[in-house]
């Protein structure tokens, strides 16, 4: 134990370098200030937004329209005695981002039943994404401005009944079924729902496979460029140990690194989604369809993740020693992210059940597509296949830990190499 | 006297490659025993089946009571290896590579600062070995890898080439270094393609060439049998 114990501090005190430090804090404060900025960003395309109306026509009809407006989350400020180039010159220079202009006659056209038109100026200050919301607010204007007139006239003709009832004789009473639980809700609100909170876990998981598996391969390949490796396998140390040892190292550092790099992502991602006001409500819908994490499954999402990232570690592991010096090491994780990359796709762009047999195989097959359906069978609780699924990826884990084990225990250790050139025969020197 | 390592009919194939054709030597104990050939004759397999690195095709080997191929973890208990281009931990400071390597050996912690006492005697690095060896010169690094595998009395101490690519000063220290420390009772299994070199450093000389031994004796005796005036003469007459 004390001399794993020795390998172990040695090979994380290896890992964390200054610059492995630096460049996470850097990260971490980078993400801070993007998700604050884009906090304030969607605060301020959120709030109430301020509608510049000028009103040629004077009308009641018009200014009915205006007052129902204000009455609509709008701010308005009336332009008074203008002509509508001033008015769009005033605007311009003025900080509403949008500009109403009702014409002349244009009550008398609509009391005698003629579509009317108004002309709207929409001032875009900025193209960032934030700022490409306001074309949002524009229809949302003109929607705003058909159910006025639209309820104004049906008042006026049918004063007993109720303007909404007439526009929308049908409704809908959405529910959404769950296996025997039911809720009422849109089912796209709580797909939506699974969605945003499930996407944090194959990013998580991407990041602490890229960043272990990384450091692993590297590990070895440094081993080897240095050229301590020889010496170091001829110390009174088990192979397995000095596996166990690295592994070990890359995967607390690979957590570590993981959870300070989330930390900034759920910064950033928290600034983005600030103005989502139906989370609440959808949040109360996924709780009556049993769509929550309990303790159990999120010690179970955990548990899956742990292995996979275990095997993880023992294929780079295995990729490490087939690298030769540290730059080849760098390619040699590319086959680690594809096989991450095909079922993070795939469980982002189609369900899996739905696939044909072949492709159901093959996906079942990549040991890495296994947690991201766990996020989903935990919701639906499919118990059995998420056990399937844990076991499946811990044998391929032991097999791959054995192999890792009987390379470094043989003179594959330093004889094999992946060569993309022309194959060479080692030499006997 | 019981020999510390014996080797018989040793053979190693790297596929259809045959480095060693099976070969047959014997370090006793407080030897210096040297594989002397050129590149390519096989020194460096050889060294490597012995430091438990590679595993023999064919043949037997034992070390002390051991059979290397059987009980490996017990040989390496009881060896030290340098290997040619070896190289140390360029983030650690010299004194945390020697603490880092002995902990390995140690038993307990008197004994790690024991070992670790002897490798700074070794090295004569002095105040530099609070330095990172990553600023180290090749000497200097290889001043420390000797010390490394000297510090700990092992019973056979197995060297490649040990002073290659080092300057004639830093050679010359190595050398010393080497026979100063023998003379406490380890024995030295080395490789060189320097003559020179093994003439002055060994007891015992093994020619090899094409992976088989063409002869074996004392620098003395080979330059008598053969009538040369030094080791080169002998190795040139014993190829021919």
């Amino acid at each position: 134990m004390k001399k794993f114990m020795n390998l172990l501090m040695k090979e994380i005190k290896e890992l964390v370098t200054v610059q492995l430090v630096v460049s996470l804090l850097f990260m971490l404060v980078l993400f801070y200030f993007i998700g604050q900025m884009s906090k304030k960003e969607v605060e301020r395309a959120a709030s109430v937004q301020t509608i510049t109306a000028l009103d040629l026509d004077g009308s009641s009809t018009s200014q009915g329209i205006i007052q129902g407006l204000s009455s609509a989350r709008f701010n308005i400020e009336i332009l008074r005695g203008m002509e509508k180039e001033q008015a769009i010159e005033k605007t311009k220079n003025g900080e509403s981002n949008f500009l109403l202009v009702i014409p002349p006659g244009f009550g008398e056209s609509l009391r005698d039943f003629k579509a009317e038109e108004v002309e709207t100026y929409t001032f875009m200050r900025s193209f960032s994404l934030i700022g490409s919301r306001t074309s949002a607010v524009l229809k949302g204007v003109i929607s705003a401005l058909n159910d006025v007139i639209s309820n104004n006239y049906l008042k006026e003709k049918l004063p007993a009944s109720d303007p909404e009832k007439i526009k929308n004789p049908i409704r809908s009473q959405d529910f959404v079924v769950v296996k025997d639980k039911m809720a009422e809700g849109s089912a796209a609100q709580v797909a939506g729902m699974i969605s945003s909170q499930s996407v944090l876990v194959p990013v998580v998981l991407m990041m602490i496979i890229i960043y272990s598996s990384q450091m692993v391969i590297s590990a070895v390949a440094m081993e080897k460029q240095n050229k301590t490796l020889e010496t170091l396998l001829t110390v009174p140390i088990k192979r397995t140990s000095i596996i166990t040892a690295k592994m070990l190292s890359a995967g607390l550092v690979g957590l570590i690194s993981a959870a300070i790099y989330m930390v900034g992502f759920k910064s950033f991602m928290g600034g983005l989604n600030s103005d989502i006001q139906s989370s609440t409500q959808a949040a109360g819908v996924m709780k009556k369809l049993g769509l929550t994490y309990s303790t159990t499954g999120y010690l179970i999402l955990g548990l899956a993740l742990f292995i996979t990232i275990l095997c993880a570690l023992a294929l780079a592991m295995i990729l490490g020693v087939l690298a030769e010096d540290f730059r080849s090491a760098q390619s040699m994780i590319m086959p680690l992210i594809f096989l991450v990359m095909i079922p993070y796709f795939i469980s982002i762009f189609a369900d899996i059940n739905t696939l044909s047999l072949p492709i159901r195989i093959f996906i079942l097959a990549i040991p890495f597509s296994h947690p991201f359906l766990t996020t989903q069978n935990l919701y639906l609780q499919n118990y059995t296949a998420i056990l399937g699924g844990i076991l499946y990826v811990f044998a391929v884990f032991v097999v791959l830990v054995g192999f890792a084990a009987r390379i470094f225990s043989s003179d594959k250790i330093l004889t094999m190499k992946l060569r993309f050139k022309r194959k060479k025969t080692p030499s006997p020197a | 006297m019981s020999s510390v390592l014996s080797v018989e009919g040793l053979k190693k194939f790297y596929g259809n490659l045959q480095a060693l054709a099976g070969i047959d030597f014997e370090v006793q104990p407080g030897e210096i025993f040297a594989l002397i050939g050129p590149n390519g004759a096989g020194k460096t397999t050889a060294l490597r089946i012995m430091a438990t690195l590679l595993t023999p095709s064919e043949g037997r080997i034992r070390f002390l009571d051991f059979d290397l191929k059987k009980e490996p973890e017990k040989v390496r208990e009881r060896i030290s290896y340098l290997p040619e281009e070896a190289g140390a931990y360029k983030n650690m400071k010299g004194m945390d590579y020697l603490k880092f390597m002995a902990n390995f050996y140690a038993h307990t912690q008197a004994e790690e600062r024991q070992y670790v006492n002897r490798a700074v005697g070794i090295t004569g690095l002095g105040g530099r070995l609070k330095d990172k060896v990553g600023t180290y010169s090749k000497g200097m690094t290889r001043k420390i890898l000797l010390a490394r595998a000297l510090m700990t009395k092992p019973v056979l101490t197995i060297l490649d080439e040990p002073t290659s690519g080092l300057d004639v000063l830093n050679a010359l220290d190595v050398r010393e270094m080497i026979r100063r420390y023998v003379q406490e009772g380890t024995s030295v299994l080395l490789s060189s393609h320097n003559m020179l070199e093994i003439e002055f450093l060994s007891d015992r000389v093994a020619l090899i060439n094409k992976g088989e031994i063409l002869d074996t004796g004392s620098p003395d005796e080979l330059k008598t049998k053969y009538q040369a005036t030094n080791l080169e003469e002998v190795f040139r007459s014993a190829v021919r």
